[in-house]
C-alpha cells in the first residue's frame, strides 16, 4: 500500500513538473512584460509588411539605417537638445501655472466662476493654433515653442487639479477647520497631497499635448529642433528621414514616461506602497 | 470661571422645499459649563446634538444667540475635536498627523504628542501611516491628537459609535483614564446612555426640536464599570426620561410654535440600541 501511494505521489510530481514547464512558458507570454514584448514584435512585423507592400511606407530596416546615419553625422543630439530644452521649460511653466490655477479655481467659488470657462476654452484650442499664433507674434525665437507648450499644456493640468481640489474629502476639510489649521498648512498638508493623483494625470496629458505643441511650433517657426528636422526631411521628399524622426520623438515620450514620471510617482505615493507591503 | 457660556442659542434650518416648514434644530439653549468637567449630551437622533457641536466648533452658524468660550487665563480658547471617524490624513504618519493641527512643530510639541500617544497605547506607531493601524487604533490616534492641542474645550461627537462593542469598551476605559489624569473640559455627544453614565460628571438630556429636557449630576468616582449598581440605577433613571420624551413626541402636541417637523417626531430611536 505504501509503495502504491509512493508511485502515485511520484507520478503526480512528474506531472506537475511537466505542467510547470508549460505553464511557465505560457505565464511568461501572458505576463505584463510578455504582453508588452509581443505588442512590439507584432507592431514591427506589421510595419515591415506594410513597408514591403507600399513604396511610400519606409520599413523599419530603412528607418533604422537612416537613424544610424543621422546619429553618425551628429545631427541628432543638437536638434534633440534644442527641442528638449524648449519642451521642458514650457512644461515646467505649464505645471506651475496649472497647479496654481487649479488650486485657485478649486478653492474659491468666485475664481471658479471667473476662470473655469477660460480653462475650457484653453482645452479646446489645439496646439497648432498656438504654434501659428506664437510664430506670428515672436517669429523664429525660443519664445514661440516654449509658449506653445505652456499655453497648450496649462489648461490640462489646471482642469485636472481643480477637479481634485473639488473632490478633497469634506470630512478632512472640516477636521482642519475645527482644529483651526491655517490655510497655508491646509493647502500643503491636505489639498496638495490629495490632488497629486490629479496632478500626475494632468501632467501626463500635458506632456503629450506639449510635445505635440513643440514639434508643431518648430515645424512652422524654427531653424533647429526635432520638429524642424522632421520638416527638413519632409520638404526634401525623404520619407525614410521623416519617419525616422517621428520614431525618435515617439521613443522620447515613452522613455520620459518610464524613466522620469513613473519613478517620481512612486516616490510621491510611497505612503501607499508602505501600506500595501504590510 | 465658566469655560463655555451659551445664551439663548437657536438654530433654524430653512425649509428644504416649498410647502414644508422650516426645521428648528436648536431652541433657546442656555448652558453654562465650568472648567475641568466631563459633560455628556444625550438624546434621540435628530434632537440637535450634532448641530450644537457643529455650531460650537464654528462649522455652522447659529440663527441667534451667543456662545462664549474662554480659556483658563482668559486667552482665546483652544478647541480639540474627536469625530465619529478618525479623520487622519492618510499620507502622513501618526506623528505628522498630530503635528498637522499644531502651529509649533518644535521638540516640546513632539514630546507632548508622544506623551498622549503613549497614554492611548500608540507610542510605537508614531511613524506608521494610518492605514497600517486598525480602526480602533486610528480612533485612539484621533483622541491623542485632540488632547495634544491642550484644549480648553474638547468636543467629542459620538467617537465610539463606529467601533465594535469590545473595542469601544476598551477605548471608553482609556478615555476615563486620560480624563482623570488631564481633567480637560469635555463636551461628549452620544446616544448611548450607558456610555454617558460611565464617563460623565454631568449629563444633559436633549429632546426633539433641540431643547434641554433634563440635567443630571453624577458624583461617582472613576473608573466606573457598567456593572456598578449606581451606574445601573442612573442609567434606568435617564432611560425613564427618554420614555417621557418618547411619550410627548407620540402625543404630537408639544405646544412649540417652531416645533419639530413631523419627520423628526417620527424618528425616536431606541436609546438602548447601541448600549453596551
Amino acid at each position: 500500500m505504501s509503495t502504491g501511494t509512493a508511485t502515485r505521489f511520484e507520478r503526480s510530481v512528474q506531472r506537475t513538473q511537466e505542467m510547470r514547464f508549460g505553464t511557465r512558458v505560457w505565464a511568461a507570454v501572458v505576463s505584463d512584460t510578455g504582453a508588452r514584448v509581443t505588442s512590439y514584435i507584432v507592431g514591427l512585423l506589421a510595419w515591415q509588411i506594410l513597408g514591403a507592400l507600399y513604396e511610400r511606407v519606409p520599413g523599419p530596416i530603412e528607418v533604422v539605417q537612416f537613424l544610424a546615419d543621422e546619429f553618425a553625422s551628429g545631427d541628432v543630439w543638437p536638434n534633440f537638445y534644442a527641442t528638449a530644452d524648449r519642451f521642458l521649460w514650457g512644461l515646467a511653466i505649464a505645471i506651475v501655472a496649472g497647479v496654481l490655477f487649479g488650486l485657485v479655481i478649486g478653492m474659491w467659488p468666485l475664481a471658479r466662476a471667473l476662470l473655469k470657462d477660460t480653462m475650457m476654452v484653453g482645452l479646446a484650442i489645439p496646439a497648432i493654433i498656438w504654434a501659428l499664433l506664437t510664430a506670428l507674434w515672436f517669429g523664429f525665437a525660443w519664445k514661440a515653442p516654449v509658449l506653445t507648450v505652456a499655453l497648450t499644456a496649462t489648461p490640462f493640468v489646471a482642469v485636472n487639479v481643480a477637479q481634485g481640489v473639488e473632490a478633497t474629502p469634506r470630512d478632512l476639510v472640516r477636521m482642519s477647520k475645527a482644529f483651526g489649521v491655517p490655510l497655508q498648512r491646509r493647502v500643503r498638508g491636505l489639498v496638495l497631497p490629495f490632488v497629486m493623483d490629479y496632478v500626475f494625470t494632468g501632467v501626463r496629458f500635458a506632456i503629450i499635448v506639449g510635445w505635440n505643441g513643440v514639434l508643431l511650433s518648430e515645424w512652422f517657426a524654427s531653424t533647429k529642433g526635432v520638429g524642424w528636422r522632421t520638416r527638413y526631411w519632409y520638404d526634401a521628399n525623404n520619407f525614410d528621414g521623416f519617419v525616422a524622426w517621428v520614431v525618435l520623438f515617439v521613443v522620447f515620450i515613452v522613455v520620459l514616461d518610464r524613466l522620469a514620471l513613473v519613478p517620481i510617482q512612486k516616490r510621491v505615493f510611497r505612503w501607499r506602497t508602505t501600506v500595501a507591503r504590510r | 470661571m465658566a469655560v463655555l457660556k451659551v445664551e439663548n442659542l437657536s438654530k433654524v434650518f430653512p425649509a428644504a422645499n416649498k410647502g414644508s416648514e422650516p426645521t428648528s434644530a436648536l431652541e433657546r439653549i442656555d448652558l453654562e459649563l465650568g472648567g475641568h468637567v466631563f459633560v455628556s449630551l444625550v438624546g434621540p437622533s435628530g434632537c440637535g446634538k450634532s448641530t450644537f457641536l457643529n455650531i460650537l466648533s464654528g462649522v455652522e452658524e447659529p440663527s441667534s444667540g451667543r456662545i462664549t468660550v474662554t480659556g483658563d487665563d482668559g486667552s482665546p480658547a483652544r478647541f480639540g475635536y474627536v469625530f465619529q471617524d478618525p479623520r487622519l490624513l492618510p499620507w502622513r504618519t501618526i506623528m505628522q498627523n498630530i503635528l498637522y493641527v499644531h502651529d509649533d512643530h518644535g521638540a516640546e510639541t513632539r514630546r507632548r504628542a508622544l506623551e498622549y500617544l503613549d497614554m492611548v497605547g500608540l507610542a510605537q506607531t508614531a511613524d506608521m501611516y494610518p492605514a497600517q493601524l486598525s480602526g480602533g487604533m486610528q480612533q485612539r490616534a484621533g483622541i491623542a491628537r485632540a488632547f495634544s492641542v491642550d484644549p480648553d474645550l474638547l468636543l467629542m461627537d459620538e467617537p465610539f459609535s463606529h467601533l465594535d462593542a469590545i473595542t469601544a469598551r476598551s477605548l471608553r476605559d482609556q478615555l476615563q483614564d486620560i480624563w482623570s489624569r488631564t481633567r480637560k473640559t469635555v463636551l461628549f455627544v452620544t446616544h448611548d446612555v450607558t456610555e454617558a453614565v460611565l464617563l460623565s460628571e454631568k449629563i444633559i438630556v436633549m429632546t426633539h426640536g433641540g431643547r434641554i429636557h433634563a440635567e443630571f449630576t453624577i458624583d461617582l468616582p472613576h473608573p466606573r464599570k457598567a456593572s456598578d449598581p449606581e451606574v445601573a440605577a442612573l442609567q434606568a433613571e435617564i432611560l425613564g426620561e427618554f420614555e417621557k420624551i418618547q411619550a410627548t413626541a407620540g402625543d404630537g402636541g408639544n405646544g412649540s410654535a417652531a416645533g419639530p417637523s413631523e419627520e423628526s417626531q417620527g424618528t425616536v430611536s431606541d436609546p438602548l440600541a447601541q448600549g453596551s
